[in-house]
């Protein structure tokens, strides 16, 4: 069997030979780490990303089969970006700098998590109508045409590929941070922040229709959206509902029709209340299921959607950082929610600095033991 | 219905034009800045915190009424120095070491000034030393630890160190938050305080300001 058998069988509730190795990718710190201690080559720490070559090198080292974020799509975002700027250095040596989106970032030297957040153009509707409006429309140079029309016969048959649906409100809140997201939400132009979501959204959507068109048939479809943290919800699961459900089901329902039964989406956080909008409009797998770190669970949400619910992910990444004895207690936890069918195990996040090589070869190789 | 009661519901609402001109108008009615402040604009974002606490609602809904409130006590700023008002206490706060993250450390701190309490904000990637030294040397009665990550949160087993060698960890409490946190790992690394949300975290300074 193929890892492309084996994961779209597991999915689909039938016969398997046994368990993929599913990852979810790394921080570039860990592989920077893994680098200076010998255990990769150094050139397999710069510039690996889901799914490319060196990505899929590392699979062979590791032992792992794929990484489920392995996708293919169109240029979903704005068209053009903004220009990359410093706009200035501050006195700690920390620089704002205006990203694509139009966020200004602090980027301080030697802080390794992502930038924080520190303004944004997105303020009010007449940015919109002049900066924002203009990039989020569709063209045809969005898609790459000949790309998609020989998918089929070019794509590595071997593994998942998936179709890229974009993001419904993720990219939004990229465009103005969570604090600018949560303004335009009550801004006095009640009607602005549902027009950013509309017209973003119908872009997308032609964007995803022009590949299927095409005739490129992919194993499963893939939105990313990570609007949720520790305590749940970034915003009112009600007002999620009212500006993003028909979106999902406009899209998901085009997936239908061309066969993509198969919809997963990545969100970090505690997703429980988002999981309404998303399971009835069509999205039907999580990933990456963040119990380590957030503690959000797969078998409460199987328990109330039934088998139609799949997962990919829910292994505490945290064990990899620890030893043999917290691996191996991870894995019997993940053989049970393995037996229910429909799930595949996967390390709920990037794996972070201070994991440990030798314990992620030892999971990936006790994972495939996993008999269905 | 009393102008308070008025101020404190567009607070919740989040309408800060709203309040700016109900607390104007409250001034001229004669209502003392601290009355104003503390029956107005610091209850609604309290019952903000209450609801946000039993999930009734979410991040957004909390920033709008802070920007409210804030929008407020720019107003009453000049007269509460005027009129003397004390803060509850001082605390200071910030993300740790290595962690750039600040909604997390920002609603805290809005949810705290909403307490009554003055917070010092020192920002994101803040050294144990800082937190400690910034502590001494403004008097706050409280180090309030914020982080995200995982690889981020042992920082404040620091910072509980560098208490202890400033010689200081007996009067000034240490709280501490963010995603990766939890109760069992406040108590390891021998913090005072942990709480899972904004709202909770208000509380609990104010309660450790006393």
């Amino acid at each position: 069997m193929t890892n492309r058998e084996r994961a779209m069988n597991i999915l689909h509730y039938k016969d398997a030979d046994r368990m993929p190795a599913v990852h979810f990718g790394y921080w570039g710190e860990l592989l920077t780490e893994w680098a200076e201690q010998g255990k990769i080559p150094a050139h397999l720490a710069e510039h690996n990303y889901d799914g490319n070559e060196k990505d899929r090198e590392l699979d062979k080292l590791i032992g792992w089969d794929f990484n489920w974020s392995c996708t293919a799509g169109a240029h979903m975002g704005l068209k053009p970006g903004f220009e990359h700027k410093e706009i200035e250095v501050l006195p700690d040596g920390s620089r704002r700098v205006q990203n694509g989106d139009g966020l200004i970032e602090r980027i301080k030297p030697g802080a390794t998590s992502i930038p924080s957040e520190d303004d944004y153009l997105l303020k009010d509707r007449e940015a919109f109508e002049t900066l924002y409006r203009p990039k989020m429309q569709f063209s045809p140079d969005r898609v790459n045409v000949e790309y998609f029309k020989t998918f089929n016969e070019t794509r590595d048959v071997s593994r998942p590929i998936g179709l890229n649906l974009g993001s419904v409100l993720g990219s939004i809140r990229n465009m103005t941070s969570v604090v600018g997201m949560s303004y335009l939400l009550y801004d006095e132009d009640e009607d602005l922040f549902a027009d950013i979501v509309d017209t973003f959204a119908e872009m997308q959507y032609k964007c995803v229709e022009t590949i299927l068109e095409t005739g490129a048939k992919f194993d499963f479809a893939h939105y990313w959206e990570d609007i949720c943290f520790k305590n749940g919800p970034l915003l009112s699961p009600g007002v999620f509902d009212e500006l993003c459900a028909k979106h999902y089901k406009k899209r998901n329902d085009l997936c239908h029709k061309y066969g993509i039964d198969v919809i997963s989406l990545d969100c970090d956080g505690v997703t429980e209340k988002l999981l309404p909008t998303w399971f009835e409009n069509g999205v039907n797998t999580m990933f990456p299921i963040e119990i380590g770190v957030w503690g959000d669970q797969f078998e409460p949400a199987r328990q109330k959607y039934g088998k139609g619910m799949l997962g990919v992910g829910g292994m505490d990444k945290t064990a990899l950082r620890k030893d043999k004895a917290a691996v191996d207690k991870e894995i019997e936890r993940l053989k049970r929610l393995a037996s229910m069918g429909g799930f595949i195990p996967c390390p709920d996040h990037r794996l972070m600095p201070g994991t440990k090589f030798e314990l992620v070869q030892y999971y990936a190789d006790e994972i495939k033991k996993i008999k269905i | 219905m009393s102008i308070l009661i008025e101020i404190s519901e567009n607070v919740q609402n989040g309408k800060m034009k709203a309040v700016k001109e109900l607390v104007n108008t409250a001034l001229e009615q004669g209502i003392s800045a601290n009355e104003i402040l503390n029956t107005g604009l610091s209850a609604g974002m309290t019952l903000i915190g209450e609801r946000f606490k039993t999930g009734d609602v979410y991040v957004p809904e909390v920033l709008v009424a802070a920007r409210a409130m804030n929008a407020g006590v720019q107003i009453l700023k000049p007269l509460l120095t005027e009129e003397g008002a004390a803060a509850k206490g001082k605390v200071c706060i910030g993300t740790v070491q290595g962690d750039m993250h600040d909604i997390g450390k920002n609603l805290v701190k809005m949810m705290m000034e909403g307490k009554g309490l003055e917070v010092v904000d020192l920002g994101t990637d803040v050294a144990p030393e800082t937190f400690v030294k910034t502590a001494i040397e403004q008097n706050c009665q409280v180090i309030c630890c914020s982080a995200l990550l995982t690889t981020t949160r042992e920082v404040m087993a620091e910072v509980v160190k560098e208490a202890e060698k400033q010689g200081v960890r007996d009067t000034i409490r240490i709280m501490v938050g963010g995603a990766p946190l939890s109760d069992e790992y406040c108590k390891q690394i021998g913090a005072d305080c942990y709480c899972a949300d904004a709202a909770s975290a208000a509380d609990a300074a104010v309660d450790l300001c006393k």
